[in-house]
C-alpha cells in the first residue's frame, strides 16, 4: 500500500520540475532569440525492491522521473526593427560569438558596436565573423548585411561598397544537444560546426522567443490539474490507510 | 518551488518592458526623440542531468539532460538611433540632421552636450542658442540689423547685412559623430553625454565624409512608430499576465500538498 504513496510522490516531483521547466519558458516569451524547453519524463523500474523467487512473483513497481528536458528549436518569429545592427537568422544556425571562457552561440541577433568600432553583443561580447571580430571605421555608415553574412559599408565620401567581414554562423547536427549557459548562450561541448547549408541572416530583423504561450498555458493546467489530483489520490490513500488501521485494531472490550 | 521564483522574474522583466514603452509613447512627439526597447537574457541554468554525462555501465551516455532554467533578467534598453522624419516648420533656425551626427552644445559649466533636437533660437547677444539658452558650437553670433538667415546643406549660417546686396557667411554649425552613437547616454532635455561606450566625439562638417546633411526649416520627429508601440505594449501585458497565472498556478499546487493529511 505505500508503493501507491511513493509512486504518487515521484510523479509529483516530476510535475514539479515540469512547472519550473513552463515557467522559465513564460518567463522568456519577450526574450530575443530564446528557444522554449519541454520536459520528457520515462518509467523508471524498481529493481532492486522485487523478488521473483515466489511462486507469485511481485508485481514490478514503477515510478516516473525525468530523462530530460528537449529544445524546440524551431524559428522564433522576426520582427521588423529598422535598425541595420540588428540581425536574425533564417534557418538553423547560431551567430558564432566570443565569450567569457571561449567560443559561444548564440540566436540573439540585438548587436551594437562598442568604443573601438567593433560588432558586440548586448553584453559586450564580440560577435565573430569568418576571419575575427568586425570591426567598423568611424567614417563608416550605411551599414548593409547580405544574406550570406557579409557585412559592406560606405565609408566616408567614398561611394563604393568596402567590405568589413563576414558574419560567421554555426551549424549543428543537433541543436537540441546545445548546453543554455544563459545569457542567451549556448555551449557545444565537443561538437563541431557544420557547413551552413541554408541559413542566411536578415538584417534589420530580431528573431523572437519561439515560446508558444497558448501551448505553454495549457500544459500549465495540465500540470496543475495533474499535480492536485495526485495530491487527492494521496489523501485519499492516507484516509483508507487511516480507516484500516482504525478498524482493524478496534478491538470490542 | 522554483517556478514561483522564476515567474517572478519574468514580472518584473515585463514590468520594466511596459515603462521602457511607456517612455516611448510619451515622447512620440519629442523632437530628435530615440527609441529605446528592453533588451532580456535567459538566466543561469541549473543542469540536473548533465547532457553527455555517463549514464550507465554500458558506457551509454546521456542523450538530452535536465536544465532547469532560472527565468529571464534585463540586460539592457538598447536605444535605436534610426533616423526620423523631418517635418517642415518654416522656421529658419529650426535645422534638422539627415544622416549620422549631433549639434554640439556648450553646457554652462564647460562641458559639451549632444543632441538632435535642432529648435534653435537667437539669445538676447544674437547668438544661436538652444531651447534651454546654451549656444550651439561653433558659437555663431548674428548681428540684430541682418536679414535672409540661411543655413546650408553644410551647415554655414549667412545672413544679409544693412547696406549689401549679398549674403555673408556668419560661421557653421558643426556637427559631431560617434562610432557608437547608441552608447550615448541620455541627460534629459533632449541631450546626450559622451561615455566610454560611445567612443570620444569626431568633430566633423555636415555633408562630408558620411556625416549628415542640415535641413533647414524643418525639424527631426522621434523615431517612435507608435503602431509598433502599442503592439509591444499589449505583448508585454499579456507575457506579465502569463507569468501572474504561472504564480498562481504553482501557488495553488503547493496549496494542494500543505492541505494533504490534515
Amino acid at each position: 500500500m505505500q508503493n501507491a504513496l511513493l509512486i504518487g510522490l515521484s510523479r509529483q516531483m516530476t510535475l514539479e520540475r515540469q512547472m519550473d521547466v513552463i515557467a522559465n519558458n513564460v518567463a522568456n516569451a519577450n526574450t530575443n532569440g530564446f528557444k522554449a524547453d519541454h520536459s520528457l519524463f520515462e518509467e523508471f523500474l524498481n529493481s532492486n525492491a522485487r523478488e521473483d523467487n515466489f511462486i507469485a512473483s511481485d508485481r514490478r513497481v514503477s515510478y516516473v522521473q525525468d530523462r530530460g528536458t528537449f529544445r524546440d528549436v524551431g524559428q522564433g518569429p522576426m520582427e521588423p526593427t529598422n535598425n541595420p545592427l540588428d540581425m536574425a537568422i533564417d534557418g538553423n544556425a547560431f551567430f558564432a560569438v566570443q565569450a567569457n571562457g571561449g567560443e559561444r552561440y548564440t540566436r540573439d541577433g540585438k548587436f551594437s558596436l562598442n568604443s573601438t568600432g567593433q560588432l558586440v553583443t548586448s553584453d559586450g561580447n564580440l560577435v565573430l565573423g569568418t576571419g575575427g571580430p568586425i570591426t567598423f571605421q568611424p567614417t563608416d555608415h550605411d551599414i548593409n548585411v547580405a544574406p550570406d553574412g557579409t557585412v559592406t559599408v560606405l565609408e566616408g565620401t567614398a561611394k563604393t561598397d568596402s567590405i568589413r567581414g563576414k558574419i560567421r554562423m554555426a551549424a549543428f547536427d543537433d541543436a537540441a544537444k546545445l548546453t543554455k549557459l544563459g545569457a542567451n548562450l549556448y555551449d557545444v561541448g565537443s561538437a563541431t560546426p557544420q557547413a551552413i547549408t541554408r541559413s542566411t541572416v536578415r538584417q534589420g530583423y530580431i528573431e523572437k522567443s519561439n515560446v508558444n504561450s497558448v501551448g505553454e498555458m495549457s500544459r500549465m493546467v495540465e500540470v496543475m490539474r495533474s499535480y492536485t489530483a495526485i495530491a487527492n489520490l494521496l489523501q485519499q490513500q492516507s484516509d483508507l490507510h487511516k480507516s484500516a488501521i482504525e478498524k482493524l485494531a478496534d478491538v470490542p472490550a | 518551488m522554483q517556478a514561483l521564483h522564476t515567474a517572478a522574474t519574468g514580472m518584473a522583466a515585463q514590468e520594466l518592458n511596459v515603462q521602457v514603452i511607456s517612455n516611448n509613447i510619451a515622447n512620440l512627439r519629442t523632437t530628435g526623440f530615440k527609441k529605446q526597447t528592453a533588451a532580456f537574457q535567459d538566466l543561469i541554468y541549473e543542469h540536473v542531468r548533465r547532457v553527455g554525462a555517463q549514464a550507465s555501465d554500458q558506457g551509454t551516455i546521456v542523450p538530452v539532460g535536465v536544465d532547469i532554467g532560472g527565468g529571464v533578467k534585463t540586460v539592457g534598453t538598447p536605444r535605436s538611433m534610426t533616423q526620423g522624419t523631418l517635418s517642415q516648420t518654416g522656421n529658419d533656425l529650426d535645422l534638422a540632421i539627415s544622416g549620422e551626427g549631433f549639434f554640439k552644445i556648450l553646457m554652462p559649466d564647460g562641458t559639451f552636450q549632444y543632441t538632435r533636437d535642432g529648435t534653435f533660437q537667437m539669445d538676447n547677444q544674437g547668438r544661436v542658442v538652444t531651447a534651454q539658452g546654451n549656444p550651439v558650437q561653433p558659437t555663431i553670433s548674428i548681428p540684430n540689423n541682418a536679414s535672409g538667415l540661411a543655413v546650408n546643406e553644410q551647415g554655414q549660417v549667412s545672413v544679409t547685412l544693412p547696406g549689401s546686396s549679398t549674403s555673408a557667411v556668419q560661421g557653421q554649425i558643426g556637427v559631431t559623430r560617434f562610432i557608437n552613437k547608441a552608447g550615448l547616454q541620455p541627460v534629459g532635455n533632449n541631450q546626450f553625454v559622451e561615455t566610454p561606450s560611445s567612443g570620444p566625439p569626431q568633430d566633423g562638417t555636415a555633408n562630408s565624409e558620411g556625416y549628415g546633411k542640415v535641413t533647414q526649416g524643418s525639424l527631426e520627429q522621434a523615431n517612435v512608430d507608435v503602431v509598433s508601440e502599442m503592439s509591444d505594449l499589449i505583448a508585454a501585458q499579456r507575457a506579465y499576465e502569463m507569468n501572474a497565472k504561472v504564480i498562481s498556478a504553482a501557488d495553488q499546487m503547493m496549496q494542494s500538498t500543505t492541505a494533504l493529511f490534515r
